[in-house]
């Protein structure tokens, strides 16, 4: 009779011990170094962690532990999730659950899409992950959907449609889950999209709210769109927000407005395109906003890393925001209200606006007003690209920097006039990349929030397209175009170790302690936008090929 | 170093021997003209420019570097852009064939038109 009243009591204690996330357990972020639960190591999109087993002195006894062929050869930029000893990746076609000390698959469930899908995306086919919530796992697919798994099998639970891919619509961010609400963007900005974010019921897939990113007739802001440009007018939602659930507020980067050429959407500063929303998760509804690029003509998406961080701002600690946007100023904002508090150049060329005004609003330069009366091609820097593109950032709260894989490139940019076909292109410029003379597009940099000045910077002739990681152990952990997964001493910039991992990084590193041990992984895999857009032919000989890595320290070596 | 001119011979051989296999495959196309390729450029920028680069210019790992694509192979491009190749999703039903012989005019400059 005991044993049976055991064994009905792990069996129901099992399952909850393995496979349930609770809210809490999804607001403890870098407080529980066993597990990696939300996308960017916490709701705050840090990426940082305590952990500092790894650390100066020890980094360069690293080795690779194992080493899981994802059998893709698109790009990967899935940041791994683990929990309870088992991590969860994802492809563009696959969910992928692994032992996370072994490096065994434990279960693979395929996604299928239409094979013409990868026509409306724009730039590189991508999954950048799942979202953990009650024994459940949420991704989103290319061919826009929001589908539900469960975590212990992979089986599919529920699968819901957000709208039909045929219009441009595809999805490649991994879903946040704030306060009980599973919550997801949309590629498309340059296919003439209207952009949007949606709610979902985690239990039954159920719609629950879609808050436009470009405001319909009689909504506020309407009217900074002519006519019916609103109806094409971009404003993706491409990358996972940020939640403080102090303030119960989620915070979402928007993409830029389209078609690229502004003209076609002037007179008007074409909200709320290029900036970002603070939501309630429980209705969507939109608390403030914050505009970085009015009417932009230079694709300057506002989509990437809304970190969330503390601040001593004149002598007050202050709840702040803190983003390296594409178009090459560093903000600092004041995440309670929206308030402009810092805005810096970052990167070290940029010659399309003078500054930021003390009401966030760009200073264009002569160049920019130049093109937008003229439409005559113009030299821009920074390109496309941005000064950072989607490449997430780390703050380290231990000495208030933000570590950022920024760019120098520029572009001969061309306005052109497209006409909207559904489901096709609907671009609005023609480029041409200018690089360097120098040769270094990429430069991983230490920057000080407030003035966007780096303490260091480490270049690289490609960029760093991939995310960040800082450590309590005072480690920079980041991976190259070229194939190195390496790791910095977050003070100098120094070089700490290096792995060839065999393709292209662009993907999220992510560390946690199992049984005594600190472990690192990321993902390897060429394929994404700079891989297949920029035109870098010193890439030429770097291979797809899809794979996960998980990195300790040699017991034999380490000290 | 000097190449050997068996080598030399050897390549000359090689080189013939496949553009023969190509004549034979498909009829070798006549020159673009340059209007077409004007048009095939404007499709391009459409169409191709975010997977095969600007101007065509990309490091052919993830995608076809369509530099390299052999001139004399026409039929192959037409089939290729119609059904879709490899990782290259079919574009028959969006493009009309003159589209993608324009198309075909601008891949034959290189990129350089």
């Amino acid at each position: 009779m005991k044993a049976l009243l055991l064994a009905t009591a792990l069996t129901m204690l099992l399952p909850l011990e393995g496979y349930a996330q609770s809210s809490d357990e999804l607001t403890k972020g870098p407080n529980d170094t066993a597990n990696v639960l939300n996308y960017g190591m916490d709701y705050g999109q840090q990426r940082y962690s305590p952990l500092n087993q790894i650390n100066k002195q020890t980094a360069k006894s690293l080795v690779p532990v194992w080493s899981l062929s994802l059998d893709d050869n698109r790009s990967q930029e899935s940041q791994p999730l683990v929990y309870n000893g088992v991590i969860y990746v994802t492809t563009h076609n696959a969910t992928i659950a692994v032992d996370a000390k072994t490096g065994r698959q434990i279960w693979k469930t395929k996604v299928e899409y239409p094979p013409e899908t990868p026509r409306i995306v724009c730039c590189g086919i991508i999954n950048r992950g799942a979202a953990l919530y009650e024994g459940k796992l949420f991704r989103t697919t290319l061919d826009a959907h929001v589908m539900a798994l469960d975590a212990k099998t992979g089986k599919e639970l529920w699968k819901e449609t957000v709208i039909d891919w045929k219009n441009g619509y595809a999805q490649t961010l991994a879903p946040l889950v704030a306060d009980g609400v599973v919550i997801t963007g949309t590629s498309g900005g340059e296919y003439g999209i209207r952009g949007f974010i949606d709610g979902w019921d985690p239990a039954t897939g159920k719609h629950l709210w879609r808050t436009y990113t470009i405001p319909g007739p009689g909504e506020p802001g309407h009217d900074t769109w002519p006519g019916d440009t609103w109806q094409h007018g971009g404003g993706s939602t491409w990358i996972t927000g940020s939640y403080d659930p102090e303030l119960h507020t989620v915070y979402w980067g928007i993409g830029n407005a389209g078609p690229w050429n502004a003209m076609m959407r002037a007179p008007g500063d074409n909200l709320y395109t290029c900036s970002v929303l603070a939501l309630d998760p429980k209705s969507g509804q939109i608390k403030w906003h914050f505009q970085f690029s009015p009417n932009d003509p230079f694709d300057f998406d506002s989509v990437a890393d809304m970190v969330l961080a503390n601040l001593n701002i004149r002598g007050q600690p202050t709840k702040v925001l803190l983003n390296g946007n594409r178009n090459g100023f560093f903000y600092v904002l004041d995440r309670t209200n929206g308030k402009l508090i810092a805005a810096n150049q970052f990167v070290k060329t940029l010659n399309w606006a003078t500054g930021i005004d003390e009401n966030g609003r760009p200073i264009e330069s002569d160049l920019t007003k130049k093109m937008r009366t003229t439409g005559e091609t113009v030299e821009i820097w920074p390109s496309v690209w941005g000064g950072k593109a989607w490449s997430p950032s780390s703050f380290n709260p231990n000495n208030g920097l933000v570590y950022a894989n920024t760019l120098e490139l520029g572009m001969k940019y061309t306005p052109t006039r497209p006409q909207y076909r559904a489901g096709t292109t609907y671009w609005g410029a023609d480029l041409a990349w200018v690089f360097p003379k120098d040769g270094n597009v990429g430069y991983l940099k230490a920057i000080d929030p407030l003035t966007g000045k780096a303490k260091w910077e480490v270049t690289s002739p490609t960029p760093r397209w991939g995310g960040v990681l800082t450590t309590g152990g005072g480690v920079v952990f980041s991976g190259q175009l070229t194939g190195e997964f390496e790791a910095f001493d977050v003070d100098t910039g120094q070089k700490l170790w290096g792995f060839q991992t065999g393709s292209g990084v662009e993907g999220q590193p992510v560390t946690w302690q199992q049984d005594g041990v600190q472990y690192v992984a990321v993902t390897s895999g060429a394929g994404g936008a700079y891989v297949v857009y920029a035109g870098d032919e010193r890439l030429a000989n770097v291979p797809a090929g899809g794979s996960l890595w998980a990195f300790a320290l040699n017991p034999q070596t380490s000290p | 170093m000097r190449t050997p001119a068996l080598v030399v011979l050897a390549w000359g051989v090689w080189l013939a021997g496949a553009q023969v296999a190509g004549a034979a495959d498909d009829q070798p196309s006549p020159a673009p003209s340059p209007q077409l390729a004007a048009e095939g450029k404007a499709l391009y920028g459409q169409f191709c420019r975010n997977c095969h680069g600007v101007n065509m210019v990309n490091p052919g790992t993830s995608s076809f570097d369509l530099r390299k694509f052999p001139p004399d192979e026409h039929a192959r491009f037409v089939n290729s852009v119609t059904h879709g190749k490899n990782t290259m999703p079919a574009w028959g039903d969006i493009l009309k064939p003159e589209e993608i012989e324009a198309l075909w005019a601008y891949v034959r400059t290189g990129g350089k038109t």
